[in-house]
């Protein structure tokens, strides 16, 4: 990466604009994940709300970062790693967004769960596994701002980790619902939110590769290990 | 993957024109051009980059032996065009730059005709033996210029009256008029406006089916608009040569990198 300032300063001062909404973005999602999974497990219907609130902000941010991605690309024509940059927040934009859309589907779940009698423990799981998944973004964050591949590289090899997780809560909700056909909705929904949990996981290995690309330029290969196995679940158990 | 790539973006082995070694350029005590070595392919519009004074007119004005005319200017190294020594004390200067024709950053025409400034080359080489047969390389010249169409029924008429732009044109129908193999062009768009601009580099893009087409440009859209190869050149140095794509998007150089992107580099 390029250290140096450009000639034009203000060239300098709208590409820090653009990655400073990212990072803003980046702070929404995160305390979005904490306080959907907070509010599951401490069954905190007003937290709930306030995340599903909050869910605008997000929205109108990845739209500001686009406007100013296309002035950026109209009027600077930026080139090499300033090019990168643009691209990388674009996308990277949209991958926060996702986030946050998973994350207040998860509190509307919430409101709904809290009528009923989920399966003990099940809250905590999800909570931890919501917690791995904003680990994950804070680094791949961090790593972005400080274009850094080897903690980018580091990250997208823990998604493997959240994905066992999701494997682990997938057998697990297979079984309540087994036991006990009362159990169906909750589990459904707790299904839901675990996959969309496990959905983010694989948006900030995106934003991972993304930071990756920044830095040097190509895309890594895609070597990491794929760790959802539920498609197989009914072969492996024959 | 390949075979979705852009086609005109697409640079596919091509044969090399022009092969430069070793190149050293002095003007008396000082050293403008270090050690180049670069391949040139055919049929393919190659860019020279850098900030001014990094060499790259220099060099390519020692490609059709321009800086013979400069008395302190002395070159050294090798410089093949299809696997022969243009240096080679056998090669005639005048009919190599009919091989390798020029335009200029200001255009240029003769005070005369738009006819005669584009019969002159032609002439003097003898390529027509008659006037129908020169007539005929006159037309097919300005229509490969893109200008027949303007000019046609004012052949007569002095090129100095037309518009810059068409100026332009008319100098590059007369550089192709003599059949050259290979085309320099040392920033042709500098004095045009936009359009102008425009219908040039259409027109270097058309070049391309039949010339290795050469471009010093200080525009690095330009070079990026209308090339498929770059070199940047920087103090003398050819610091990165490679695929247009690649120098923009990723250049392997950081001295490159701040070039382009605009850092004081």
């Amino acid at each position: 990466m390029n250290e140096t300032n450009h000639i034009q300063s203000v060239f300098d001062r709208d590409l820090e604009a653009i990655q400073a909404m990212i990072m803003k973005m980046g702070g929404l999602v995160e305390s979005a994940i904490i306080n959907s999974a907070k509010s599951l497990e401490t069954k905190d219907e007003d937290l709930a709300a306030q995340v599903r609130r909050n869910d605008a902000a997000i929205d109108a941010l990845e739209e500001q970062v686009n406007q100013e991605a296309a002035r950026v690309l109209a009027l600077r024509a930026p080139t090499a790693s300033d090019l990168r940059t643009v691209l990388t927040v674009m996308k990277i934009s949209a991958n926060l967004e996702r986030c946050g859309d998973y994350a207040k589907n998860l509190a509307k779940r919430t409101s709904v769960l809290v009528q009923m009698q989920p399966p003990e423990g099940a809250a905590t799981s999800i909570r931890r596994m919501a917690r791995e998944v904003e680990g994950m973004m804070k680094d791949a964050l961090d790593a972005y701002i400080q274009r850094d591949a080897a903690l980018a590289d580091e990250v997208r090899r823990r998604d493997h980790d959240v994905d066992q997780m999701y494997n682990a809560l997938f057998r697990e909700f297979l079984t309540f619902m087994m036991e006990d056909p009362r159990n169906i909705t909750s589990c459904m929904h707790l299904h839901f939110i675990a996959k969309n949990i496990e959905r983010m996981g694989d948006h900030v290995t995106s934003i991972a590769d993304q930071v990756i690309y920044l830095v040097t330029g190509e895309m890594p290969d895609d070597t990491r290990p794929k760790g959802d196995r539920t498609p197989y679940v009914n072969m492996e158990k024959g | 993957m390949n075979d979705m790539r852009l086609t005109e973006r697409a640079v596919d082995s091509k044969d090399v024109k022009i092969a430069a070694r070793k190149v050293q350029v002095f003007y008396g005590e000082t050293h403008a051009i270090k050690d180049v070595d670069v391949d040139i392919d055919d049929k393919t519009v190659t860019a020279f980059i850098g900030p001014s004074g990094c060499g790259k007119s220099t060099f390519l004005r020692c490609i059709n032996r321009m800086n013979d005319t400069i008395d302190v200017a002395r070159v050294e190294g090798d410089i093949h065009l299809d696997g022969e020594d243009i240096y080679n004390p056998k090669v005639d200067p005048v009919q190599l730059r009919a091989k390798v024709g020029m335009v200029f950053q200001k255009p240029n025409p003769f005070p005369k005709s738009i006819y005669d400034n584009v019969a002159y080359g032609p002439k003097i080489h003898g390529l027509a033996k008659n006037k129908a047969e020169l007539d005929e390389i006159v037309e097919r010249a300005l229509r490969r210029g893109a200008i027949w169409d303007e000019v046609k029924d004012r052949l007569q008429e002095p090129g100095t009256g037309l518009s810059g732009g068409q100026q332009q044109r008319l100098c590059i129908a007369r550089a192709v008029a003599t059949e050259p193999e290979v085309l320099l062009m040392d920033e042709p768009c500098s004095a045009l406006d936009p359009i102008a601009t425009a219908q040039v580099e259409e027109l270097i893009d058309e070049l391309k089916q039949n010339y290795s087409v050469v471009i010093v440009t200080h525009s690095m859209q330009q070079a990026a608009r209308v090339s498929q190869k770059t070199a940047f050149f920087h103090l003398g140095y050819l610091v990165e040569y490679g695929e247009t794509g690649q120098i923009f998007t990723n250049p392997k150089d950081s001295r490159t990198e701040s070039y382009i992107t605009g850092r004081i580099g």
